[in-house]
């Protein structure tokens, strides 16, 4: 019975702060417009962070947790734009005699050559690559079959083209079986590749065709000597591997001492280690507008509140005369300015919800939307509406009965 | 029920001491219906209010249902208040975002006795002062009168032994003022203690007791 009572006393009273909402609207309005703001930023940094974290894990997942890329220029020349390559056929050997190296995949790129297909003409990236590309990058198939250990070794012209190439020449035509010329080369088309999406700052990860290593290097370029990039996976430790490598490769390339080395190794860690400096910025950029915006309207919040006080100080008084005690007038001040932050906050949230899908359309940046957002989101309102309305909801608790009826 | 001995109350303006009442010796007893009267200035609201446990007197001693408020702290006043006392005021001070049934409620949301179907109840009492049709009705769509007895049954609705009325007809013409002082002499007829404190004399004859304040002290105590 006294907790039916106590119940439905929590009702009345609940009740009662949505009615002094609702009269005094206007006002109300224009509290949580304010703190719906900061909700809204809070939410877009945090979903966009989530989703340019899953983003990153993504890309991680695909290179390989384990993957280490060998490029064939130095980190200065990379910077000045210097494509000459110093990586040896003799240096993959040697690579995959590393202790702990257990696949190795050969690239050779020639950038920019030009395929024709009837009257249709477009300009991809070649890749010359082993057998063991498409496994290794985990890269599906959405036709067609990878080409065979008996192309590569015959230099086979055949080719599996990238889903972005094969939107430029085929449309929606079958392409399996079809011959292209790449370059001055006829090739067959045996396979397309899945959509991955995404440019990683390059050109579009979908812009190009695969042949074996042996095709480009012996009939479409004539480079014998050098690769262009070589991508190991290893069950050892990453680093120590990456040292390992630097080791051999120095060795080979005969650099002693204080000189740079003439080749890169990048592993999926430096990738995922420049997402997180990338997430990092735009949360401090984000984030201070987002604290700045709370702030504020905390700040306007508790302005209205102290007004809403001197307003209402008969109200105060006479639920004084009739049994209030002071914690009472305190809570239930407290609880109309959470009410209006925490309503803030949802409104904050379904904003978000919306906006953050037009930006999604819009940007190509992934948002994810969780619990946590939410959880998070509601905890910031809560604090404001704390943070704002405990000094007015004191000053009104402090107010004698007498001196407020009295007004 | 109610004891006041030699109760003394000065505040101060600047550093001047200013005596409002100057030893109020009173005994009100059950069932009895005062009329505190006095002209403004007199100390009789600053009375009502002691009386009304809503403030504390400076000197003297206050005894209200046996029990020595002088010590009491504000959680045990405020409980205090809304178990024993109905207030009514001039201004009728309804809460202007509630509708009459709302305004009645307001002391059983802080109310601790449990009483059953406070709704019904609410409603009983609109009714029972004309008000049935007035039960939805926000403060501002109703009559000075029609908002007095919505107050007036807000006093009564937790069920107290006192009710305490500062000058409940100052607001009201002279004919629904009388209607008022009625129904507060049904009430009393009910059982009900009542004190009225007022500075208008035509309500004099209402009471069954006229205790007369002057100058913070009492100059006249008739029973009728």
């Amino acid at each position: 019975m006294a907790l039916f009572q106590k119940i439905s006393q929590l009702k009345e009273f609940v009740e009662e702060v949505i009615r002094i909402l609702y009269y005094y609207r206007g006002r109300a309005v224009f509290s949580f417009s304010g703190v719906a703001l900061g909700i809204l930023s809070i939410c877009i940094i945090v979903t966009t962070i989530d989703g340019a974290n899953k983003k990153a894990q993504e890309i991680f997942e695909m290179l390989g947790p384990d993957s280490i890329m060998i490029f064939g220029v130095g980190e200065k020349q990379r910077a000045a734009r210097i494509r000459t390559s110093t990586l040896k056929v003799e240096d993959a050997d040697l690579i995959a005699r590393v202790e702990g190296i257990y696949d190795l995949m050969r690239v050779y790129s020639a950038r920019n050559v030009m395929m024709r297909y009837r009257d249709r003409n477009w300009q991809t990236l070649v890749i010359g690559s082993t057998t063991n590309y498409f496994d290794s990058l985990a890269w599906k198939f959405q036709t067609g079959v990878t080409y065979t250990a008996e192309d590569y070794a015959n230099a086979g012209a055949v080719c599996v083209i990238g889903a972005r190439v094969y939107d430029e020449l085929f449309k929606d035509e079958d392409p399996l079986g079809k011959t292209i010329l790449v370059g001055k080369l006829p090739t067959r088309v045996i396979g397309v590749l899945e959509e991955r999406g995404g440019s990683f700052g390059g050109p579009h990860v979908d812009d190009r065709i695969i042949m074996p290593l042996t095709t480009v290097t012996s009939r479409i370029v004539n480079e014998k000597r050098y690769l262009s990039l070589v991508r190991v996976k290893t069950n050892r430790d990453l680093d120590r591997t990456i040292e390992d490598i630097r080791i051999t490769l120095r060795q080979s390339h005969g650099l002693q001492g204080s000189l740079d080395d003439d080749f890169t190794l990048r592993s999926s860690k430096d990738i995922l280690a420049f997402v997180t400096v990338i997430s990092g910025s735009l949360l401090l950029f984000l984030g201070t507008a987002a604290v700045v915006a709370l702030v504020v309207s905390g700040f306007v919040l508790a302005n209205l509140f102290y007004l809403n006080i001197q307003e209402r100080k008969k109200d105060i008084g006479i639920r004084r005369a009739y049994g209030a005690t002071r914690k009472g007038i305190l809570l239930s001040f407290l609880f109309e300015s959470v009410l209006i932050t925490f309503i803030g906050g949802v409104a904050g949230i379904l904003l978000s919800v919306v906006l953050g899908s037009t930006f999604e359309n819009l940007f190509d940046i992934p948002m994810m939307f969780s619990l946590k957002v939410v959880v998070f989101a509601l905890f910031f309102s809560f604090l404001t509406g704390v943070l704002s309305g405990l000094k007015p909801a004191l000053t009104a608790s402090r107010i004698e009965p007498i001196e407020a009826i009295r007004g | 029920m109610i004891d006041l001995k030699d109760i003394k109350k000065s505040y101060f303006v600047g550093d001047r001491e200013l005596q409002i009442l100057k030893g109020i010796d009173l005994k009100i007893s059950r069932g009895e219906f005062v009329v505190l009267m006095g002209v403004s200035g007199s100390g009789k609201t600053t009375l009502m209010n002691i009386v009304g446990l809503l403030d504390k007197q400076t000197e003297g001693r206050y005894t209200f249902e046996n029990i020595d408020v002088g010590g009491l702290n504000d959680e045990t006043l405020a409980d205090m208040r809304n178990r024993y006392i109905g207030f009514v005021f001039q201004q009728f001070f309804l809460l202007p975002y509630l509708d009459a049934i709302e305004n009645v409620l307001i002391p059983i949301v802080y109310s601790k006795k449990g009483i059953k179907h406070p709704r019904e109840k609410a409603k009983g009492l609109l009714a029972k002062f004309g008000l049935e049709h007035r039960v939805h009705n926000k403060p501002a769509q109703l009559s000075g009168g029609e908002q007095q007895r919505v107050a007036i049954a807000r006093a009564l609705v937790n069920d107290p032994e006192l009710i305490l009325a500062d000058e409940p007809t100052g607001a009201l013409d002279s004919k629904t003022g009388g209607e008022i002082m009625h129904l507060f002499k049904m009430l009393n007829n009910e059982g009900k203690t009542i004190i009225v404190v007022t500075h208008d004399p035509k309500l004099a004859t209402f009471g069954k007791r006229l205790v007369r304040i002057e100058d913070g002290a009492i100059s006249e105590d008739i029973t009728t």
